[in-house]
């Protein structure tokens, strides 16, 4: 047997290997975004069939249920264009107050819908590939919501798509504050994380907590990386420990994003 | 003719990971998201040359990466040592039955995972890990099994489709008149 070309294969391989193991975090993202171009036509071949089925399918569906759907929505934009007027009163009346006490004025967030497109390949992150990137707007850290609550961050943007941390991939803490007590934490990942993706845990809780289940949860925005008051879960249970610190809280998360087809972005 | 078998496996590599990422019904029902890499290597180690295996191994690891949050290139090192493994001892192991196919395709998606899982805690990385990652390893155990079922038909015939053909030839070869030669003493 000749042994000269798996001397060399082998030495390639682990000469590689040592390179992908040792290399700086920002070349390390810059290969994958080399290595995921690869993938692009599979994307675009993606994007198109489903702009195809969804064409078709809005083309099956009956003229009547369309009509019917028509009206409903329309009674609801009436009620919707209602509450924005108020909450449009209530803001400017914001603004004017901060003006006044010299509070610095929030920043708006203008929300993008984008798809999903992929899940993480393995089982030991739990992170999600939308359909928008870079050159869409979208940077690292984005805050990324569904249904009402925060599903994630923006943890690494390509051209035409970006990836997603979700709450609950050990890379994902987020500092939240309990609505009733108005106590803060850390929500982490814990080891019911992987059985069910709405699970999480609240860490470094005051020992004297008056956290109960049922209590709601929401980002602190503390660090301002997420803005403050999006909605996150509730508690499960409160889990005390004699001779500890800190208290910690099991949560359950408001979104399952294992469900999702669509998810909205923060845009700044 | 190898060089086209072997672009034609990376596709296969591309393709099948790419449909694992993106079909997300297997995470939804059963929480566990798929590998198609293990059973792959192993029919690739099985027929090709050690130089495919190699690139296979480069490709598909630094491509799957580019869709994970894993590390670059972290299954590099446990492909390549499962395909060079396997393919050192190819004339000794039995992979013409069912059976035996499913068997080596568990086999690979065993392995896979927990070299895997050594590596990421060996650079200080923190998985997600739990007494749910026994079932997630169990399930990619079958479904390696299955995929490796899936896989050898399809490389073989990849393989048989590549295979370098006699070229015709100009005349009527169906009969030929083999001239004896004629020693003059």
């Amino acid at each position: 047997m000749n042994r000269r070309p798996y001397l060399v294969a082998t030495a390639v391989v682990a000469l590689l290997g040592l390179v992908c193991f040792t290399i700086s975090p920002e070349s390390s993202a810059q290969a994958k975004r080399v290595f995921g171009s690869f993938y692009t036509p599979l994307f675009s071949a993606q994007k198109t069939a489903q702009t195809t089925s969804d064409y078709l399918a809005n083309q099956v569906v009956p003229r009547r249920t369309l009509l019917k759907e028509n009206i409903e929505l329309k009674r609801q934009n009436e009620i919707l264009e209602l509450k924005l007027g108020e909450l449009s009163n209530l803001s400017h009346e914001n603004r004017v107050l901060r003006q006044q006490l010299k509070i610095q004025p929030k920043p708006e967030w203008k929300p993008r819908l984008s798809r999903i497109v992929g899940r993480d390949p393995s089982n030991w992150w739990r992170s999600i590939q939308i359909d928008i990137g870079s050159s869409d707007g979208v940077k690292i850290d984005i805050p990324v919501m569904a249904n009402g609550g925060l599903i994630g961050r923006i943890q690494e943007t390509y051209q035409h798509r970006s990836r997603v941390a979700l709450l609950g991939d050990p890379v994902c803490r987020i500092s939240a504050t309990i609505a009733e007590t108005k106590e803060s934490g850390v929500l982490s990942s814990n080891g019911g994380t992987i059985f069910d993706p709405t699970l999480a845990e609240l860490l470094y809780l005051p020992v004297s907590t008056k956290a109960r289940a049922g209590d709601k949860i929401y980002t602190s925005g503390f660090g301002e990386v997420f803005p403050r008051g999006i909605h996150i879960g509730k508690i499960l249970a409160v889990e005390t420990a004699t001779g500890e610190l800190t208290t910690k809280a099991s949560v359950k998360l408001a979104v399952n994003p294992s469900l999702l087809n669509e998810v909205w972005v923060l845009m700044p | 003719m190898k060089a086209f078998l072997t672009l034609t496996i990376l596709l296969v590599a591309l393709i099948s990971t790419y449909a694992a990422s993106a079909w997300s019904l297997p995470k939804q029902i059963l929480g566990v998201q798929l590998d198609p890499l293990p059973a792959l290597m192993l029919v690739v180690s099985l027929r090709a040359p050690i130089a495919t295996i190699a690139i296979l191994a480069i490709f598909a690891s630094l491509t799957q990466s580019a869709l994970s949050s894993n590390p670059l290139g972290l299954s590099l090192l446990p492909l390549y040592a499962l395909g060079f493994t396997i393919h050192i001892n190819t004339h000794s192991l039995s992979h013409y039955h069912t059976g035996s196919r499913f068997a080596l395709g568990a086999g690979a998606g065993a392995i896979i995972p927990l070299m895997s899982l050594a590596l990421l805690l060996l650079i200080n990385k923190e998985p997600l890990i739990g007494w749910f990652s026994l079932w997630q390893w169990s399930a990619g155990i079958l479904s390696s099994g299955l995929m490796a079922l899936i896989f050898f038909p399809l490389i073989e015939w990849l393989d048989k489709s590549v295979e370098e053909q006699p070229l015709a030839a100009p005349f009527d070869t169906t009969t030929r008149i083999i001239r004896h030669h004629h020693f003059h003493e």
